[in-house]
């Protein structure tokens, strides 16, 4: 885990201007992607985890905006470039696929075709050698009779092959980083398994780098090497996927882990959803997001923002939390909640 | 395929004789004839030109003989200008409408879409502002007065061209601004909603990260799901304009087919009425069975002839 980070996410800060005021999607989010890893980016929507991603290609709306931080992507700043630099990196180095594979595929062009324009919009190849590429592709994410599907169109194909035609058409240029946005989410149980071992699958024999955005931690624990739990537009806890399942340090992962369900436990249990709602972004607090909804919280979280601090003795990665409980002045009894692990879902 | 459209022209044919049915009876139960007048012809007169009309004799009879017509494309003799008949009318008049009326189709094409996608990939900026309000307006002024202000000022006060006729390139100008100003601005805002909801669709959040260039993603995955909307509109568009307007005609002093349409109704020229009638309503059918093959083509899930799966 000593090489070099893929992707070098600093501080990066997104605001929508909106005419009620500027909403702060993104607040001061920092996180490194190595090459080869698997990061999980989990939380609930409007947490900011699908805009801290589009963020670092270019992608938010036209009233979105990068204020401040950066990404560095190979040693190269891609905030700040302009559209026709990043152009270069979309769908070349940094692929990305979507929540809804019904919706993210343009309904009027065959599936062979969207494939063929990728590749022909990066690589100096003919149209022929960019089909033939294309059905390689095809194979690669087991799309059955490949060389017949090419050239049906997007709402010929169930969810699931939808989502297998989105996952080829990132794979086009050999991308180092994948971002997949919610992929599984609008699929049935099934065939989310399947999507979410094709792309492990994948990811081990293509070599790259992925980032899972997620609401799902079940997702998480299947398939990821680091996990970024976000709130409220700011990275909470980050960690190694088992470290932080097992003694999670954030009364909010904690929250977040009460409200699966186990299929394993006998006892009827109710679930334990987390009272409350997520923080207005338009007027965020200034201590802690989620200190209204905590049931430790103590006056310091709600006036003052806490720091990350850092889990002595955590492998093998780092793993922190941003919780006030871990500073050294307070309670000790509170403090205890995140000794003894209450719950044990990895 | 081949059995759908052989389907759907039985159809516009079946359609086509109920209007014919429809508008002949209903033209028949209007007061009056074509040889009333405030002149007060002899009874003897009137008698002898019924006859000559075939006007005299009982109106299933005149129905028939005129069914027997429309079979050999015979629109009858005009009943108000003599020794004229229906069929040269609109053989006459038909070049002239087409005419102006295809100028403006070029107009409201090669204008309104255009505008209407500077409009939409300026959202709220100056651009589009300006011709949303040049739309409005074009939409909410009646096309007569707009003839009217535009003959005014560009034929009279600075005498850039001439006050009617057809003669020379300059004559073309105000009658076919007057005729597609409306559908020109009802295209360019239809244009500019229906591209809006296109860009904010997921796959075009996926062109963009696929890296493709702006060009591509605005005409491949944009224009062409955008145009759909805009298509339905234009088919009984390109028929309306095509087909003329009495008021441009009137204004403009053109010998085109669009006055005959009215004043043939306020004259009870039975025929004419009714080859006019079922003239534009040929044509609209015609517009509509394009559109619909059109649709086709711009969107693949839609099957013509076959079963919704």
């Amino acid at each position: 885990m000593s090489s070099a980070p893929l992707l070098k996410v600093d501080n990066l800060t997104t605001h929508f201007h909106t005419s009620r005021g500027d909403v702060q999607a993104v607040r001061g989010v920092s996180f490194d992607v190595k090459p080869g890893e698997i990061l999980g980016i989990v939380g609930e929507s409007g947490s900011g985890k699908s805009i801290t991603c589009l963020s670092i290609l270019g992608l938010l709306k036209a009233n979105g905006e990068v204020v401040d931080g950066s990404a560095d992507f190979e040693g190269k700043q891609l905030t700040g470039l302009s559209d026709k630099q990043l152009r270069t990196i979309r769908g070349d180095d940094i692929a990305m696929i979507f929540q809804d594979p019904m919706t993210s595929l343009n309904p009027t062009l065959t599936v062979g075709e969207q494939l063929i324009e990728t590749i022909v919009a990066h690589k100096p190849v003919s149209r022929g050698e960019a089909r033939k590429r294309a059905l390689e592709l095809f194979e690669l994410v087991k799309i059955p009779s490949a060389a017949s599907r090419l050239d049906n169109y997007p709402h010929e194909f169930s969810g699931g092959m939808r989502q297998r035609v989105m996952i080829a058409m990132a794979l086009t240029c050999d991308p180092k980083l994948l971002i997949a946005d919610e992929p599984t989410t609008a699929l049935d149980v099934t065939i989310q398994r399947q999507i979410l071992l094709l792309l492990k699958d994948l990811q081990e024999k293509l070599g790259m780098a992925i980032i899972l955005i997620t609401h799902d931690l079940g997702v998480i624990a299947e398939v990821a090497d680091r996990i970024l739990v976000m709130y409220g537009g700011m990275v909470m806890e980050t960690g190694d996927v088992y470290d932080v399942f097992e003694s999670p340090q954030h009364p909010y992962t904690t929250g977040l882990l009460h409200s699966i369900p186990d299929v394993r436990s006998h006892t009827k249990q109710r679930l334990t959803p987390i009272p409350g709602s997520p923080p207005d972004m338009l007027r965020p607090p200034e201590g802690c997001p989620f200190a209204p909804r905590c049931p430790h919280a103590i006056q310091q979280c709600l006036e003052a923002m806490p720091p990350l601090f850092e889990r002595p003795n955590a492998k093998p990665t780092v793993h922190e939390a941003r919780c006030w409980l871990h500073h050294e002045e307070a309670p000790k009894a509170l403090q205890s909640i995140f000794d003894a692990p209450e719950v044990s879902n990895g | 395929m081949l059995n759908y459209l052989i389907k759907r022209i039985l159809m516009m044919a079946l359609t086509l004789f109920l209007i014919i049915t429809l508008t002949f009876f209903l033209m028949h139960a209007i007061p009056g004839g074509p040889f009333t007048s405030e002149k007060m012809l002899a009874p003897e007169i009137e008698a002898a030109l019924n006859a000559k009309y075939g006007l005299d004799k009982p109106i299933w009879q005149q129905y028939l003989s005129y069914l027997q017509g429309i079979i050999t494309f015979d629109l009858g003799p005009s009943f108000k200008y003599p020794g004229v008949r229906v069929n040269d009318l609109i053989r006459e008049g038909l070049p002239v409408t087409a005419q102006t009326g295809f100028l403006a189709m070029l107009c409201v094409v090669a204008l309104g879409i255009p505008l209407g996608i500077v409009a939409a990939l300026h959202q709220n900026k100056w651009q589009d502002t300006t011709i949303m309000a040049i739309a409005t307006m074009g939409v909410a002024i009646p096309s007569y007065v707009l003839a009217t202000i535009a003959l005014y000022l560009f034929a009279l006060q600075w005498q850039l061209v001439p006050t009617f006729g057809l003669d020379s390139w300059q004559g073309y100008i105000l009658p076919v601004l007057a005729l597609s100003g409306f559908w020109l601005s009802f295209i360019a805002r239809l244009s500019r909603s229906s591209l809006l909801e296109v860009l904010g669709q997921d796959y075009m959040v996926t062109a963009r990260a696929k890296g493709l260039h702006p060009q591509t993603i605005l005409f491949k995955h944009g224009m062409r799901n955008a145009l759909i909307p805009i298509v339905t509109v234009l088919g009984p568009v390109v028929a309306n304009l095509l087909t003329g307007s009495f008021v441009i005609e009137q204004i403009f002093a053109l010998p085109g087919i669009g006055r005959h349409f009215v004043l043939s109704i306020s004259n009870r020229d039975y025929t004419t009425i009714m080859g006019i009638t079922i003239f534009y309503a040929a044509f609209l059918m015609l517009m509509i069975l394009i559109v619909d093959l059109l649709y086709m083509v711009l969107d693949p899930r839609i099957k013509l002839g076959e079963k919704a799966q």
